[in-house]
């Protein structure tokens, strides 16, 4: 199942997230939105570490992955992508991507 | 500190990006010096952030309708629609004058020279973080309320360099940005066309007249010059970096796998 949510969390700019979930686990996440990221392939690395991941280690295993040495965020932080891909894997108002 | 001056002109959407960053390869590899470079956009286009879905934010169908391309930035941040506008990019080697290690830092040395470049126009900019430059109309009382932005910057370091694009909007069509961009919730879109409208401006919206490509590249060198001690060496972009930059558009920038990788 895939499933889609947008937050705008406060300090944040706009994140747009799809998960991909089979069962309890997360298949792959994509944390998309105008924020920044240096270097953009760490952003990437991290993003590819939640494959996989079983849905009750979120949200820490996220905040973890983005909170990566050498991964510098603007506009976002660690905290605000895991809440949303938890959130987004979760249900809340998170809708099935067609 | 010495620059290399590139007014490149006006060409579309992929080749622009590909010689930002087959300049980049170039001073990256000892090649080129630091660079300015000046262009514009033809046909209009809309650039998204590197981070960005680009189905999710443009409507590929309306930029068809309307001759405008699509193109995926190597930088960050948010989708930009390219028509009136000068756009300006910096490639400088990490620890520069303008490079700092400190992103927000570079950020700020840059933009300070685009403030300076706003000043030499008659306008009253000032940097505002992350990423933004906003402007108050002549007259207006200074403060956050009456602050309006004027130019979206980006920034991307690779291969030991900085690379930073940005516009400077010399008029701004909303109607016609809308009509591309997808938003959240289409219902709201007219509240966000007048939102956009108070929050966003040009020149030609600021001063009351129309400011040139010209005249505006003329402007911001000025700013680099005053504030940095630029100067430049006005040149052409190297015949290597052309090949790259023809090769980089067609093997990457126009491609699918590229606009739809995210």
């Amino acid at each position: 199942m895939t499933r889609h949510l947008d937050r705008k969390p406060e300090g944040c700019k706009l994140l747009r997230v799809e998960v991909e979930i089979e069962g309890k686990r997360l298949v792959a996440a994509r944390v998309r939105g105008d924020f920044f990221a240096h270097p953009e392939e760490l952003f990437e690395a991290a993003e590819a570490e939640l494959a996989g991941l079983a849905l009750s280690a979120l949200p820490q295993a996220a905040r973890a992955a983005f909170s990566r040495p050498g991964l510098r965020l603007y506009g976002v932080t660690p905290e605000a992508i895991a809440d949303t891909v938890f959130e987004a894997c979760g249900g809340g108002d998170a809708t099935e991507a067609p | 500190m010495r620059l290399r001056l590139l007014d490149t002109g006006a060409h579309d959407a992929a080749f622009n990006m590909a010689l930002d960053e087959a300049v980049l390869e170039a001073v990256a590899a000892g090649d080129s010096p630091p660079t300015l470079r000046f262009y514009s956009w033809y046909p209009p286009a809309i650039s998204i952030g590197y981070f960005q879905g680009m189905r999710e934010e443009i409507d590929l169908a309306a930029c068809d309708r309307l001759g405008v391309e699509a193109v995926r930035r190597v930088t960050g941040g948010g989708a930009v629609f390219h028509q009136r506008e000068l756009t300006y990019s910096v490639v400088v080697r990490e620890g520069h004058e303008l490079a700092p290690d400190d992103i927000l830092e570079s950020y700020r040395r840059i933009c300070a020279a685009l403030v300076v470049g706003y000043e030499k126009l008659g306008v009253e900019a000032a940097f505002a973080p992350i990423n933004d430059i906003v402007a108050f109309a002549p007259g207006a009382p200074k403060g956050e309320g009456t602050a309006r932005k004027v130019s979206g910057n980006a920034q991307t370091r690779r291969r030991g360099c900085l690379l930073q694009h940005g516009t400077i909007l010399l008029d701004v069509d909303v109607e016609t940005m809308f009509a591309l961009l997808r938003v959240p919730q289409e219902k709201l879109k007219g509240k966000l066309i007048a939102d956009v409208k108070q929050r966003v401006v040009g020149l030609k919206g600021l001063l009351g007249r129309e400011v040139g490509y010209g005249e505006a590249v003329e402007a911001m060198k000025a700013g680099f010059a005053e504030a940095w001690g630029a100067a430049f060496e006005a040149g052409e972009p190297r015949p290597e970096e052309l090949v790259r930059a023809r090769a980089l558009a067609s093997e990457r920038y126009e491609t699918e796998a590229w606009k739809l990788r995210r």
